[in-house]
C-alpha cells in the first residue's frame, strides 16, 4: 500500500466512520455550494431571462427616415436584414396621418401599422375585444372611444383629404383663365371643408361649389346652400380677404372662413388627390395609459389602400441585447436613407437595472460563502478539539507538523469536493425553481457549473480548516502521556 | 554499550524543579523500569525520554547522539524511527481499525504495508481481531494492537507509561510476557509504573522521588 492510499484511506475513514460530526460541515458546504451554484447559474442567466422580460417596457431602438429621404416598407425589410433574426423581438412600422370623421366633423390621428408586431413591440397594449385581423378592422384608442361613443363592433367611416397643397406659391400659379381649382381648410371641429372653384376669362371666380358635410348641418352646413353666402364670391379675384371681399354667413364663421382659406390655398384639381372613405369595423379599444388612446389605428395595408401611398414615418424596434450591442446595430442598421436612435430611457434604465440585480445576486453569494466559511471553520475546529488526543497520538507517532496540516487539509478539501458535487446538483435545481417561479422559463445546465463550484467548494473548505489546521499543529504529543 | 545516557538532567518549571541533576544509563537490549509517586518527576522525564520536551539543564545522548538541544522538528524525526510508544490508556484513532491503527506507524514512519502490519497483530495474538473498530475491542486487546503498532517499525527503544495500569491481571500477564519476548529479541525498553509487580519483571528498577533518582534495585530473580 502507498502513503497516498494509506492517506485517502485515513481521511475517509475520518469521514465516514464519524458520521454526524462530518455531516454538519458537509452540509454547510453542500447549502453554500447550492447557494453559490445556483446563484452562479442566475447571474449568467439573468441577463438572458431579464432582458427578455424588459422587452415587454416597449422597443428600445428607433429606425426613421434618413434627412430628406422617406421610408417604405421596401427600405424596412432591406434594414431589418442587417439584424441577427434572434436578436430581434419584433419591429412595428408607423405611419401616421389625420383622417377626417365626417359623421362628427371630428379628425383623429391615425397610425398605420402592423398589429402582430405591436404585440412584440408593445405587449404592455392592452386591446378591449381583439387586434383587427381582417381588412378594414381597426383598434380606437380609448380617449376617442369615450369621445364619439364607439364600442367593439361599432363601425365607423374615416376620410383620407389629401393634401391641399404641397408647395408653397403653385396655388398662385394656378390661378389662370379658365383653371378649375379645388382646396380644402379646417373648419368647425377640425373637420375639413371643401371648395371647388371654375374661374373665368380674367381668372375670377365664375362657379363655386362648398363641399360642408362633415360641419354642422344647421350653421357651417348652410354655407354650401346659402345662395346669399355664395353669390358673394363670385366675380371676385383670389386670393379673397374675410370680411373685406366676403362677409361672414352669421352662425358659420368658423365654416366661413375654412372657405375663404380652402379657396386662397386651392390649386388644379387633381383627380387622385380626391377625399376617400372607407367604413371600417372597430374590433377593439386599445388601452394603454398613454397617448396612443387618443388614436386609431389600422393596417398598414389598409392605411395605404386609402391614402394610396407606401411611405413610413417610424419603425418601433424591439432588440434582445446589451446597451453595447444596441449602439452597435444602431450604427450598422444607419444608412441607405435611413438612420436608426436608440430609445435611451428604455436601454439606459434596462442597463442599470440588470448592473443592480447582478450586484444583488453577487452580494448575496459573497455573504453566503462568507457564512459558509464561518460555519465551516466553527466545526473544522470544534473537531479539531474533539480529536486533540488522536492528533497528540499522531504527533506522539511521528506525524510531523505538515502531515497534520495534509490530512486535516485532506479531510477539508474532500469535504468540499462531497458538498461541491452535492451543491452543484441542488444549486441547479434551485435556480431552476427560482427561473422558473420567477421568470417563468427554465434554463439549462451549463456543464461547466460542477467542476467550477466544486473547486470553488473545496477552496472555500480549504480557506476554513487554515484556522483549525493552526490550531491542530500546536497540541502538544505529550498530552497522550499519562493524565488527561 | 549505552543506547541511552542521561547526564546531570534538570527541569526547572519556574521554582519547582520537576527532574534535579537526574543521570542514567540504559544499555542496548536492557530492560528498565521507573517508578515513583506521583510529582516524583517519572511523567518528566518520561516526555525527555521520548523526546517530546527538553531537559533546562544537561545532555541526553540517545544512540550516541546529543538530543538535548535539537529542534522540536528534529525530535520528531527522532521519536518517529528510533522510539515505539505505549500508553496507559491505549489511545487509538477511534475511526480506523485495528490493523489500520498500526499501519498509522508505519505510515509516518516510512511505507504502509498492511501484510507487515497483520503479523504484528498475529504476534500479540489479534490476527483475527484486524477489521474490527477499537470499541470493538477490549481494554487489553486495545493494549496489545498498541504493542504491535510500537514494534512494526522496530524501533530501538520502547518506552512504555504505565502499560498495564488500566489492564486486570490476566491483560496484564499477556503484556508482559509480550515484553519478554520483545527484551529476548534484543529490543530495549523502559517501563514507567506504579505497580511492583510490572517494576520486578524488569532486569533493574529506578525509584525517583523529588526529582532525584532515590534508589537503584537490581532485580536478583530476573529471568532471561
Amino acid at each position: 500500500m502507498t502513503k497516498r492510499r494509506m492517506f485517502l484511506r485515513m481521511v475517509t475513514a475520518s469521514l465516514l466512520r464519524r458520521r454526524s460530526r462530518m455531516l454538519i460541515a458537509l452540509l454547510s458546504i453542500g447549502i453554500g455550494a447550492t447557494i453559490l451554484a445556483g446563484m452562479v447559474t442566475i447571474y449568467y442567466d439573468v441577463p438572458r431571462q431579464m432582458r427578455a422580460q424588459m422587452r415587454s417596457y416597449g422597443a428600445n431602438m428607433l429606425l426613421m427616415p434618413a434627412e430628406g429621404e422617406t421610408l417604405d416598407s421596401e427600405r424596412l425589410s432591406a434594414a431589418l436584414q442587417k439584424l441577427p433574426e434572434e436578436k430581434l423581438v419584433g419591429a412595428s412600422p408607423y405611419r401616421y396621418v389625420r383622417l377626417d370623421m365626417t359623421s362628427r366633423q371630428q379628425s383623429f390621428t391615425t397610425a398605420g401599422t402592423d398589429f402582430e408586431q405591436v404585440q412584440k413591440t408593445s405587449p404592455y397594449f392592452s386591446v378591449e375585444g381583439r387586434y383587427p385581423e381582417a381588412p378594414r378592422e381597426i383598434l380606437v384608442g380609448k380617449e376617442i372611444a369615450e369621445m364619439i361613443g364607439v364600442k367593439e363592433g361599432s363601425s365607423m367611416e374615416l376620410t383620407w383629404q389629401p393634401a391641399a397643397k404641397d408647395a408653397s406659391g403653385s396655388a398662385e400659379d394656378d390661378r389662370v383663365p379658365g383653371a378649375t381649382l379645388s382646396g380644402s381648410a379646417r373648419g368647425f371641429g377640425d373637420a375639413a371643408v371643401y371648395v371647388t372653384a371654375t374661374l373665368d376669362d380674367e381668372a375670377r371666380i365664375a362657379e363655386l361649389t362648398i363641399d360642408a358635410s362633415t360641419q354642422t348641418p344647421e350653421y357651417g352646413g348652410r354655407t354650401a346652400e346659402d345662395a346669399l353666402f355664395l353669390k358673394q364670391f363670385i366675380g371676385k379675384s383670389l386670393p379673397l380677404s374675410m370680411n373685406e371681399d366676403v362677409d361672414v354667413l352669421s352662425g358659420a364663421t368658423v365654416t366661413s372662413t375654412a372657405v375663404v382659406e380652402a379657396l386662397n390655398a386651392a390649386t388644379a384639381a387633381d383627380a387622385a388627390a380626391k377625399p376617400k372613405t372607407t367604413r371600417y369595423e372597430v374590433t377593439g379599444i386599445l388601452v394603454t395609459g398613454g397617448e396612443e388612446e387618443g388614436y386609431v389605428f389600422m393596417s398598414t395595408d389598409d392605411l395605404q389602400t386609402l391614402t394610396g401611398e407606401d411611405r413610413l414615418d417610424v419603425a418601433e424596434l424591439s432588440v434582445s441585447a446589451d446597451e453595447e450591442q444596441l449602439n452597435a446595430y444602431a450604427e450598422a442598421l444607419t444608412g441607405d436613407g435611413v438612420q436608426a436612435r436608440l430609445v435611451k430611457r428604455v436601454t439606459k434604465s434596462e442597463t442599470a437595472v440588470l448592473g443592480k440585480l447582478q450586484a444583488l445576486v453577487f452580494l448575496v453569494t459573497v455573504v453566503v460563502l462568507i457564512l459558509t466559511m464561518i460555519c465551516v471553520s466553527t466545526t473544522m475546529m470544534a473537531v479539531v478539539s474533539e480529536r486533540r488526543r488522536e492528533i497528540g497520538l499522531r504527533k506522539a507517532l511521528g506525524a510531523s507538523d505538515n502531515s497534520i496540516r495534509g490530512e486535516f487539509l485532506g479531510e477539508g478539501m474532500f469535504l468540499g469536493l462531497l458538498g461541491g458535487a452535492l451543491g452543484a446538483v441542488l444549486g441547479f435545481v434551485f435556480a431552476q425553481v427560482v427561473s422558473v417561479n420567477v421568470f417563468n422559463s427554465s434554463i439549462t445546465f451549463q456543464p461547466l457549473l460542477l467542476p467550477v463550484t466544486v473547486l470553488v467548494s473545496m477552496l472555500i473548505a480549504a480557506a476554513s480548516c487554515l484556522m483549525p489546521i493552526k490550531r491542530a499543529v500546536a497540541i502538544d504529543p505529550a498530552i497522550v502521556l499519562k493524565g488527561e | 554499550m549505552a543506547l541511552l545516557e542521561l547526564k546531570n538532567i534538570s527541569k526547572i518549571y519556574g521554582e519547582l524543579k520537576a527532574l534535579d541533576n537526574v543521570s542514567l544509563h540504559v544499555d542496548k537490549g536492557e530492560w528498565v523500569a521507573i517508578m515513583g509517586p506521583s510529582g516524583s518527576g517519572k511523567s518528566t522525564m518520561m516526555n525527555i525520554i521520548g523526546c517530546m520536551d527538553k531537559p533546562t539543564k544537561g545532555e541526553v545522548l540517545l544512540d550516541g547522539e546529543d538530543i538535548s538541544r535539537l529542534p522540536g522538528k528534529r525530535l520528531t524525526d527522532i521519536r518517529r524511527d528510533k522510539i515505539g510508544l505505549i500508553f496507559q490508556q491505549f489511545h487509538m484513532v477511534t475511526y480506523l481499525t485495528a490493523v489500520e491503527n498500526v499501519m498509522v506507524s508505519q505510515y509516518y514512519h516510512s511505507m504502509p504495508d498492511e501484510a507487515e502490519a497483520l503479523e504484528a497483530l498475529g504476534r500479540v495474538g489479534l490476527r483475527e481481531r484486524a477489521k474490527h473498530l477499537p470499541s470493538q475491542l477490549s481494554g487489553g486487546e486495545q493494549q496489545r494492537v498498541c504493542v504491535a503498532r510500537a514494534l512494526i517499525n522496530h524501533p530501538e527503544l520502547i518506552l512504555a507509561d504505565e502499560p498495564t495500569g488500566n489492564l486486570d491481571e490476566a491483560n496484564e500477564n499477556i503484556v508482559l510476557d509480550l515484553f519478554r519476548q520483545l527484551h529476548r529479541e534484543g529490543t530495549t525498553l523502559i517501563v514507567v509504573t506504579h505497580d511492583p509487580e510490572v517494576a520486578e519483571a524488569a532486569q533493574r528498577t529506578i525509584v525517583l522521588e523529588h526529582g532525584r533518582v532515590a534508589r537503584e534495585v537490581v532485580n536478583e530473580n530476573f529471568v532471561e
